[in-house]
Protein backbone atom coordinates (compact mmCIF):
# COMPACT_ATOMS: atom_id res chain seq x y z
CA UNK A 1 0.00 0.00 0.00
CA UNK A 2 2.01 3.14 -0.97
CA UNK A 3 -0.49 4.92 -3.44
CA UNK A 4 -0.16 8.67 -2.38
CA UNK A 5 -3.02 10.25 -0.59
CA UNK A 6 -4.07 12.19 -4.44
CA UNK A 7 -4.00 8.63 -5.85
CA UNK A 8 -6.69 7.56 -3.32
CA UNK A 9 -8.52 10.43 -3.76
CA UNK A 10 -8.83 9.99 -7.74
CA UNK A 11 -9.95 6.12 -6.83
CA UNK A 12 -13.21 7.46 -5.07
CA UNK A 13 -14.12 9.92 -6.99
CA UNK A 14 -13.83 7.05 -9.69
CA UNK A 15 -16.37 5.28 -8.24
CA UNK A 16 -18.86 7.99 -7.24
CA UNK A 17 -21.76 9.30 -9.08
CA UNK A 18 -22.19 12.43 -7.13
CA UNK A 19 -19.68 15.12 -6.05
CA UNK A 20 -17.94 14.39 -3.12
CA UNK A 21 -17.32 16.91 -0.56
CA UNK A 22 -13.62 16.98 1.04
CA UNK A 23 -15.11 16.66 4.63
CA UNK A 24 -16.48 13.53 3.30
CA UNK A 25 -12.90 12.24 1.61
CA UNK A 26 -11.18 13.18 4.36
CA UNK A 27 -13.10 10.94 6.10
CA UNK A 28 -12.75 7.95 3.59
CA UNK A 29 -9.26 8.75 3.73
CA UNK A 30 -8.49 8.93 7.30
CA UNK A 31 -6.79 12.41 6.86
CA UNK A 32 -7.07 15.76 7.84
CA UNK A 33 -9.42 18.26 5.48
CA UNK A 34 -6.25 20.45 4.69
CA UNK A 35 -4.51 17.32 3.59
CA UNK A 36 -7.38 17.03 0.95
CA UNK A 37 -7.75 19.88 -0.19
CA UNK A 38 -3.93 20.27 -1.27
CA UNK A 39 -4.40 16.65 -2.98
CA UNK A 40 -7.90 17.56 -4.99
CA UNK A 41 -6.34 20.77 -6.35
CA UNK A 42 -3.20 18.81 -7.17
CA UNK A 43 -5.39 16.26 -8.85
CA UNK A 44 -7.07 18.82 -11.02
CA UNK A 45 -3.89 20.48 -12.55
CA UNK A 46 -2.53 17.29 -13.04
CA UNK A 47 -5.43 16.75 -15.29
CA UNK A 48 -5.23 19.87 -16.35
CA UNK A 49 -1.95 19.91 -17.44
CA UNK A 50 -1.24 16.39 -19.19
CA UNK A 51 -3.89 16.97 -21.51
CA UNK A 52 -6.16 13.42 -19.71
CA UNK A 53 -9.65 13.02 -20.96
CA UNK A 54 -11.06 13.34 -17.48
CA UNK A 55 -11.37 17.01 -16.01
CA UNK A 56 -12.14 17.38 -12.03
CA UNK A 57 -14.17 20.07 -11.13
CA UNK A 58 -15.48 21.43 -7.68
CA UNK A 59 -19.04 21.49 -8.23
CA UNK A 60 -22.59 21.74 -6.03
CA UNK A 61 -20.50 21.65 -2.98
CA UNK A 62 -18.20 19.00 -3.64
CA UNK A 63 -15.76 17.74 -6.32
CA UNK A 64 -16.69 15.72 -9.14
CA UNK A 65 -15.12 13.72 -12.29
CA UNK A 66 -16.34 14.19 -15.32
CA UNK A 67 -15.41 13.81 -19.09
CA UNK A 68 -13.55 16.02 -21.21
CA UNK A 69 -15.95 17.75 -23.67
CA UNK A 70 -13.17 17.26 -26.65
CA UNK A 71 -14.02 13.81 -25.66
CA UNK A 72 -18.03 14.29 -26.35
CA UNK A 73 -17.92 13.58 -30.26
CA UNK A 74 -16.66 10.33 -29.72
CA UNK A 75 -19.16 9.46 -26.45
CA UNK A 76 -21.63 10.28 -28.67
CA UNK A 77 -20.98 7.88 -31.18
CA UNK A 78 -20.44 5.42 -28.40
CA UNK A 79 -23.72 6.20 -25.64
CA UNK A 80 -27.32 7.52 -26.18
CA UNK A 81 -27.29 11.55 -25.80
CA UNK A 82 -27.06 12.60 -22.39
CA UNK A 83 -30.42 13.10 -21.02
CA UNK A 84 -30.31 16.93 -20.76
CA UNK A 85 -32.52 18.48 -22.96
CA UNK A 86 -32.18 22.09 -23.66
CA UNK A 87 -34.76 24.51 -21.42
CA UNK A 88 -37.79 26.10 -22.99
CA UNK A 89 -37.89 30.00 -22.35
CA UNK A 90 -40.86 29.66 -19.94
CA UNK A 91 -39.09 26.93 -18.14
CA UNK A 92 -35.73 29.37 -18.10
CA UNK A 93 -37.35 32.34 -17.14
CA UNK A 94 -38.87 30.26 -14.39
CA UNK A 95 -35.52 28.61 -12.74
CA UNK A 96 -33.91 32.05 -13.24
CA UNK A 97 -36.47 33.65 -10.77
CA UNK A 98 -36.08 30.30 -8.47
CA UNK A 99 -32.54 30.75 -8.87
CA UNK A 100 -31.85 34.23 -7.47
CA UNK A 101 -34.61 34.77 -5.28
CA UNK A 102 -34.84 31.56 -3.79
CA UNK A 103 -36.95 30.98 -1.35
CA UNK A 104 -39.70 31.91 -3.75
CA UNK A 105 -43.13 30.77 -4.04
CA UNK A 106 -45.42 30.23 -7.31
CA UNK A 107 -47.59 33.46 -6.98
CA UNK A 108 -44.29 35.35 -7.03
CA UNK A 109 -43.12 33.87 -9.95
CA UNK A 110 -46.19 34.38 -11.64
CA UNK A 111 -46.77 37.95 -10.80
CA UNK A 112 -42.96 38.46 -12.39
CA UNK A 113 -43.46 36.55 -14.85
CA UNK A 114 -46.47 37.92 -15.50
CA UNK A 115 -48.06 34.59 -16.68
CA UNK A 116 -48.74 31.62 -14.72
CA UNK A 117 -45.79 29.09 -13.87
CA UNK A 118 -47.27 26.21 -13.16
CA UNK A 119 -46.61 23.80 -15.70
CA UNK A 120 -43.16 25.30 -15.99
CA UNK A 121 -42.13 24.51 -12.38
CA UNK A 122 -43.98 21.01 -12.80
CA UNK A 123 -41.22 20.13 -15.98
CA UNK A 124 -38.06 22.01 -13.34
CA UNK A 125 -39.13 19.50 -10.59
CA UNK A 126 -39.53 16.58 -12.83
CA UNK A 127 -36.08 17.03 -14.03
CA UNK A 128 -34.98 17.92 -10.57
CA UNK A 129 -33.64 21.42 -11.04
CA UNK A 130 -35.72 22.36 -7.72
CA UNK A 131 -37.53 21.12 -4.92
CA UNK A 132 -40.15 22.55 -2.62
CA UNK A 133 -38.37 24.15 0.44
CA UNK A 134 -41.64 24.65 2.88
CA UNK A 135 -44.57 26.97 2.69
CA UNK A 136 -44.71 30.74 3.10
CA UNK A 137 -46.74 32.24 5.22
CA UNK A 138 -49.94 32.30 3.35
CA UNK A 139 -49.54 28.40 2.47
CA UNK A 140 -47.78 28.78 -0.70
CA UNK A 141 -45.83 26.61 -1.66
CA UNK A 142 -41.87 27.59 -1.55
CA UNK A 143 -38.94 26.01 -4.36
CA UNK A 144 -35.34 26.45 -4.43
CA UNK A 145 -32.77 25.09 -6.74
CA UNK A 146 -30.91 21.54 -5.93
CA UNK A 147 -27.68 20.66 -6.27
CA UNK A 148 -28.90 18.80 -9.46
CA UNK A 149 -28.93 22.01 -10.70
CA UNK A 150 -25.60 23.62 -9.72
CA UNK A 151 -23.93 20.51 -11.24
CA UNK A 152 -25.35 20.67 -14.65
CA UNK A 153 -24.97 24.28 -14.55
CA UNK A 154 -21.69 24.09 -14.19
CA UNK A 155 -21.91 25.92 -10.61
CA UNK A 156 -20.19 25.41 -7.39
CA UNK A 157 -22.13 27.40 -4.82
CA UNK A 158 -25.12 29.70 -5.81
CA UNK A 159 -22.77 32.23 -5.41
CA UNK A 160 -20.93 31.91 -8.20
CA UNK A 161 -24.14 32.98 -10.22
CA UNK A 162 -23.65 36.84 -11.47
CA UNK A 163 -25.61 39.34 -9.32
CA UNK A 164 -29.34 40.15 -10.60
CA UNK A 165 -28.00 43.67 -11.36
CA UNK A 166 -25.37 42.30 -14.12
CA UNK A 167 -28.76 41.78 -16.09
CA UNK A 168 -30.72 44.97 -15.54
CA UNK A 169 -31.88 46.52 -18.83
CA UNK A 170 -30.13 49.57 -20.20
CA UNK A 171 -30.82 53.25 -18.31
CA UNK A 172 -31.77 53.72 -22.28
CA UNK A 173 -34.18 51.20 -22.31
CA UNK A 174 -35.89 52.31 -19.01
CA UNK A 175 -36.20 55.90 -20.17
CA UNK A 176 -38.04 54.26 -23.26
CA UNK A 177 -40.57 51.92 -21.34
CA UNK A 178 -41.23 54.79 -19.07
CA UNK A 179 -42.06 57.57 -22.28
CA UNK A 180 -43.75 55.23 -23.72
CA UNK A 181 -46.09 54.78 -21.19
CA UNK A 182 -46.91 58.48 -20.05
CA UNK A 183 -46.84 59.62 -23.46
CA UNK A 184 -48.17 56.96 -25.92
CA UNK A 185 -51.66 58.58 -24.95
CA UNK A 186 -51.08 62.55 -25.11
CA UNK A 187 -49.82 62.56 -28.64
CA UNK A 188 -53.26 60.78 -29.15
CA UNK A 189 -55.56 63.39 -26.66
CA UNK A 190 -53.60 65.70 -28.54
CA UNK A 191 -54.74 64.88 -32.09
CA UNK B 1 -21.94 52.85 -20.98
CA UNK B 2 -22.82 51.57 -24.67
CA UNK B 3 -24.56 53.53 -26.97
CA UNK B 4 -28.52 52.82 -27.28
CA UNK B 5 -28.31 51.15 -30.55
CA UNK B 6 -26.66 47.61 -28.93
CA UNK B 7 -29.02 47.19 -26.73
CA UNK B 8 -32.21 48.80 -28.57
CA UNK B 9 -34.81 46.42 -29.18
CA UNK B 10 -38.59 47.31 -30.45
CA UNK B 11 -40.82 48.55 -27.25
CA UNK B 12 -44.36 47.45 -28.10
CA UNK B 13 -47.31 48.40 -26.10
CA UNK B 14 -50.15 46.33 -27.06
CA UNK B 15 -51.62 48.04 -30.10
CA UNK B 16 -55.51 47.21 -29.37
CA UNK B 17 -58.72 49.12 -29.17
CA UNK B 18 -61.23 49.00 -26.64
CA UNK B 19 -64.76 50.05 -26.13
CA UNK B 20 -65.05 49.45 -22.53
CA UNK B 21 -68.35 51.38 -20.86
CA UNK B 22 -66.26 53.85 -19.11
CA UNK B 23 -63.68 54.42 -21.84
CA UNK B 24 -62.95 53.99 -25.76
CA UNK B 25 -59.72 53.94 -27.40
CA UNK B 26 -56.62 52.33 -26.95
CA UNK B 27 -55.32 50.44 -24.27
CA UNK B 28 -52.16 52.78 -24.13
CA UNK B 29 -54.36 55.64 -23.75
CA UNK B 30 -56.24 53.78 -21.36
CA UNK B 31 -53.00 53.16 -19.30
CA UNK B 32 -51.94 56.90 -19.53
CA UNK B 33 -55.60 58.27 -18.49
CA UNK B 34 -55.50 55.99 -15.40
CA UNK B 35 -52.07 56.80 -14.30
CA UNK B 36 -52.62 60.58 -14.41
CA UNK B 37 -55.72 59.71 -12.63
CA UNK B 38 -58.05 60.80 -15.72
CA UNK B 39 -60.18 56.89 -15.22
CA UNK B 40 -60.66 56.09 -11.87
CA UNK B 41 -59.11 52.36 -12.07
CA UNK B 42 -61.61 51.33 -10.05
CA UNK B 43 -64.47 52.27 -12.86
CA UNK B 44 -62.68 49.97 -15.61
CA UNK B 45 -63.68 46.19 -16.13
CA UNK B 46 -60.37 44.51 -16.23
CA UNK B 47 -62.04 41.48 -17.41
CA UNK B 48 -63.54 43.62 -20.73
CA UNK B 49 -59.73 44.89 -21.19
CA UNK B 50 -58.35 41.10 -20.86
CA UNK B 51 -61.65 39.62 -23.47
CA UNK B 52 -61.13 42.31 -25.84
CA UNK B 53 -57.59 40.98 -25.69
CA UNK B 54 -58.45 37.71 -26.54
CA UNK B 55 -60.92 38.85 -29.27
CA UNK B 56 -57.92 40.82 -30.76
CA UNK B 57 -55.29 37.96 -30.17
CA UNK B 58 -58.05 35.40 -31.97
CA UNK B 59 -58.55 37.98 -35.05
CA UNK B 60 -55.33 38.56 -35.40
CA UNK B 61 -54.55 34.43 -36.32
CA UNK B 62 -51.10 34.77 -34.55
CA UNK B 63 -49.65 35.48 -31.35
CA UNK B 64 -46.73 38.02 -31.07
CA UNK B 65 -45.20 36.95 -27.75
CA UNK B 66 -43.32 39.82 -26.97
CA UNK B 67 -46.30 41.78 -27.18
CA UNK B 68 -48.62 39.27 -25.39
CA UNK B 69 -45.68 39.36 -22.55
CA UNK B 70 -46.07 42.72 -21.90
CA UNK B 71 -49.69 43.06 -22.31
CA UNK B 72 -49.74 39.76 -19.41
CA UNK B 73 -47.00 42.17 -17.14
CA UNK B 74 -49.03 45.65 -17.71
CA UNK B 75 -52.85 43.35 -17.18
CA UNK B 76 -51.62 41.44 -13.80
CA UNK B 77 -50.25 45.12 -12.20
CA UNK B 78 -53.70 46.96 -13.05
CA UNK B 79 -55.32 43.79 -11.22
CA UNK B 80 -53.39 44.31 -8.30
CA UNK B 81 -53.41 47.80 -7.89
CA UNK B 82 -57.17 47.61 -8.21
CA UNK B 83 -57.62 44.59 -5.68
CA UNK B 84 -55.69 46.80 -3.24
CA UNK B 85 -57.66 50.09 -4.06
CA UNK B 86 -60.66 48.22 -3.63
CA UNK B 87 -59.78 46.60 -0.23
CA UNK B 88 -60.50 48.34 2.48
CA UNK B 89 -57.90 49.92 5.42
CA UNK B 90 -55.93 52.94 6.57
CA UNK B 91 -53.10 52.00 4.00
CA UNK B 92 -55.17 53.05 0.86
CA UNK B 93 -53.87 56.25 2.28
CA UNK B 94 -50.09 55.46 1.16
CA UNK B 95 -51.24 53.70 -1.71
CA UNK B 96 -53.47 55.86 -3.33
CA UNK B 97 -52.97 55.99 -6.99
CA UNK B 98 -50.53 58.78 -7.49
CA UNK B 99 -49.43 58.98 -11.02
CA UNK B 100 -46.33 58.58 -10.65
CA UNK B 101 -45.76 55.73 -7.93
CA UNK B 102 -48.08 53.71 -10.14
CA UNK B 103 -46.05 54.55 -13.16
CA UNK B 104 -42.98 53.73 -11.43
CA UNK B 105 -44.70 50.50 -10.02
CA UNK B 106 -45.86 49.29 -13.97
CA UNK B 107 -41.99 50.29 -15.16
CA UNK B 108 -40.62 48.21 -12.30
CA UNK B 109 -42.62 45.18 -13.56
CA UNK B 110 -41.73 45.64 -16.76
CA UNK B 111 -38.01 46.40 -15.51
CA UNK B 112 -38.12 42.70 -13.62
CA UNK B 113 -39.60 41.03 -16.43
CA UNK B 114 -37.09 41.90 -19.04
CA UNK B 115 -34.01 41.29 -16.04
CA UNK B 116 -35.06 37.58 -15.41
CA UNK B 117 -35.69 37.43 -19.46
CA UNK B 118 -31.67 37.91 -19.41
CA UNK B 119 -31.16 36.39 -16.80
CA UNK B 120 -32.36 32.76 -18.09
CA UNK B 121 -30.82 33.28 -21.08
CA UNK B 122 -27.56 33.56 -19.36
CA UNK B 123 -28.88 30.28 -17.52
CA UNK B 124 -29.66 28.35 -20.67
CA UNK B 125 -25.91 29.12 -22.20
CA UNK B 126 -24.76 28.01 -19.19
CA UNK B 127 -26.33 24.61 -19.89
CA UNK B 128 -25.53 24.69 -22.93
CA UNK B 129 -21.15 25.12 -22.21
CA UNK B 130 -21.93 22.48 -20.17
CA UNK B 131 -23.97 20.07 -22.09
CA UNK B 132 -19.99 18.51 -23.25
CA UNK B 133 -19.24 16.87 -19.54
CA UNK B 134 -20.56 13.54 -18.71
CA UNK B 135 -20.28 12.42 -15.22
CA UNK B 136 -20.13 8.88 -14.48
CA UNK B 137 -23.33 7.24 -14.01
CA UNK B 138 -24.06 3.53 -12.69
CA UNK B 139 -24.28 1.26 -15.79
CA UNK B 140 -27.88 0.30 -17.18
CA UNK B 141 -28.64 -3.32 -16.64
CA UNK B 142 -27.59 -5.20 -19.86
CA UNK B 143 -31.15 -5.99 -21.29
CA UNK B 144 -31.43 -1.99 -21.11
CA UNK B 145 -28.72 -1.02 -22.76
CA UNK B 146 -29.09 0.93 -25.77
CA UNK B 147 -29.14 -1.74 -28.87
CA UNK B 148 -29.39 -1.17 -32.56
CA UNK B 149 -32.88 -1.65 -34.26
CA UNK B 150 -31.45 -3.96 -37.03
CA UNK B 151 -30.17 -6.57 -34.52
CA UNK B 152 -33.30 -6.89 -32.28
CA UNK B 153 -35.40 -9.61 -33.13
CA UNK B 154 -38.91 -9.83 -33.04
CA UNK B 155 -40.64 -11.54 -29.92
CA UNK B 156 -43.37 -10.43 -30.13
CA UNK B 157 -46.51 -10.86 -32.19
CA UNK B 158 -47.77 -7.56 -33.54
CA UNK B 159 -51.16 -8.84 -32.78
CA UNK B 160 -50.75 -8.45 -29.41
CA UNK B 161 -49.97 -5.06 -29.63
CA UNK B 162 -53.12 -4.00 -31.71
CA UNK B 163 -54.91 -6.07 -28.89
CA UNK B 164 -53.71 -3.68 -26.21
CA UNK B 165 -54.40 -0.77 -27.75
CA UNK B 166 -57.66 -2.11 -29.27
CA UNK B 167 -59.02 -2.38 -25.39
CA UNK B 168 -57.94 1.40 -24.39
CA UNK B 169 -59.97 2.68 -27.20
CA UNK B 170 -63.45 1.48 -25.56
CA UNK B 171 -64.84 4.18 -23.59
CA UNK B 172 -65.64 2.70 -20.06
CA UNK B 173 -68.78 3.21 -18.58
CA UNK B 174 -69.83 6.32 -17.06
CA UNK B 175 -69.68 6.33 -13.61
CA UNK B 176 -73.38 7.29 -11.36
CA UNK B 177 -72.16 10.19 -9.49
CA UNK B 178 -75.91 11.06 -8.83
CA UNK B 179 -75.80 10.19 -4.77
CA UNK B 180 -73.12 12.61 -4.53
CA UNK B 181 -75.16 15.61 -3.16
CA UNK B 182 -73.25 18.64 -4.09
CA UNK B 183 -72.87 21.28 -2.05
CA UNK B 184 -74.52 24.63 -3.49
CA UNK B 185 -73.92 28.40 -2.29
CA UNK B 186 -74.75 31.14 -4.25
CA UNK B 187 -73.81 34.92 -3.33
CA UNK B 188 -77.30 35.73 -3.44
CA UNK B 189 -77.81 33.43 -0.19
CA UNK B 190 -75.24 34.73 1.81
CA UNK B 191 -75.68 38.60 0.54
CA UNK B 192 -79.30 37.78 2.21
CA UNK B 193 -77.83 36.67 5.59
CA UNK B 194 -75.30 39.69 5.51
CA UNK B 195 -78.10 42.20 4.85
CA UNK B 196 -79.88 40.14 7.61
CA UNK B 197 -77.11 40.47 10.11
CA UNK B 198 -76.67 44.03 9.04
CA UNK B 199 -79.83 44.93 10.41
CA UNK B 200 -78.34 45.34 13.84
CA UNK B 201 -75.96 47.60 12.77
CA UNK B 202 -72.78 45.87 13.04
CA UNK B 203 -71.18 42.08 13.79
CA UNK B 204 -68.06 40.20 13.50
CA UNK B 205 -67.81 38.03 10.32
CA UNK B 206 -67.55 34.66 12.50
CA UNK B 207 -71.01 35.00 13.06
CA UNK B 208 -71.89 34.80 9.32
CA UNK B 209 -69.70 31.75 9.14
CA UNK B 210 -70.14 29.63 12.01
CA UNK B 211 -69.91 25.90 11.41
CA UNK B 212 -69.64 26.43 7.46
CA UNK B 213 -67.62 24.89 5.20
CA UNK B 214 -64.78 26.61 2.92
CA UNK B 215 -66.84 27.01 -0.12
CA UNK B 216 -69.35 28.89 1.90
CA UNK B 217 -66.68 31.03 3.49
CA UNK B 218 -65.36 31.71 0.81
CA UNK B 219 -68.67 32.73 -1.24
CA UNK B 220 -69.55 34.85 2.17
CA UNK B 221 -66.29 36.84 1.75
CA UNK B 222 -66.72 37.53 -1.78
CA UNK B 223 -70.54 38.94 -0.92
CA UNK B 224 -68.79 40.94 1.97
CA UNK B 225 -66.70 42.68 -0.74
CA UNK B 226 -69.57 42.88 -2.85
CA UNK B 227 -71.68 44.98 -0.11
CA UNK B 228 -68.41 46.50 0.49
CA UNK B 229 -68.03 47.85 -3.31
CA UNK B 230 -71.62 49.01 -2.71
CA UNK B 231 -71.00 50.92 0.11
CA UNK B 232 -73.18 49.53 2.13
CA UNK B 233 -70.77 48.43 4.56
CA UNK B 234 -67.30 49.21 5.59
CA UNK B 235 -65.40 46.24 7.69
CA UNK B 236 -62.22 46.58 10.13
CA UNK B 237 -59.46 44.20 11.39
CA UNK B 238 -56.88 44.88 13.80
CA UNK B 239 -54.55 42.35 12.86
CA UNK B 240 -53.83 38.91 10.56
CA UNK B 241 -56.38 36.75 10.97
CA UNK B 242 -57.46 38.92 13.26
CA UNK B 243 -61.78 39.08 13.74
CA UNK B 244 -63.10 40.99 11.29
CA UNK B 245 -65.98 43.57 12.58
CA UNK B 246 -68.52 44.39 10.00
CA UNK B 247 -70.78 47.82 10.60
CA UNK B 248 -73.29 49.13 8.06
CA UNK B 249 -72.49 52.58 6.57
CA UNK B 250 -74.38 55.70 7.19
CA UNK B 251 -75.76 55.42 3.89
CA UNK B 252 -76.88 52.09 4.02
CA UNK B 253 -79.89 52.71 5.27
CA UNK B 254 -81.27 54.17 2.82
CA UNK B 255 -79.59 51.73 -0.22
CA UNK B 256 -81.45 50.25 -2.92
CA UNK B 257 -81.26 46.16 -3.26
CA UNK B 258 -78.26 45.68 -5.79
CA UNK B 259 -78.23 43.52 -8.62
CA UNK B 260 -77.48 40.79 -6.70
CA UNK B 261 -80.29 40.61 -4.36
CA UNK B 262 -82.44 37.31 -4.14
Amino acid sequence: MSLSLAAKIEALLFLSPEPLSADALAGAAEVEIDEVQGALEELAEQYEESGRGLVLRPLAGGWSLSSHPDAEDAARNLFARPRTPALTPAQAETLAIIAYLQPVSRPEIARIRGVNAESAAATLLERGLVEESGRSQFGAVLYRTTDLFLRLFGLESIDELAPISAFDPSPELEEELRERLLRAGEARVAS
Amino acid sequence: MSPATAIKRPLRLVDLELDLEVFNGPFDLLLTLILREEIDLLEVDLADVVISYIDYLESRGELDLEAATEFLVLITALLELKSRLMLPGEEIEEIELDPGDAATELIERLLDAHRYRAAAAHLSSLLRDQSGYRFRSAPLPARLRKAALPEATAVYDPSRLAQAIGQMLVLPPEVDVRHIPVPKVTVAERLQLLRKLLRRGSFNFDEAVRDADRVTVAVTLFSLLELYKQGELTWAQDQPFGEIQVTASQSAAAAQPGEWAA
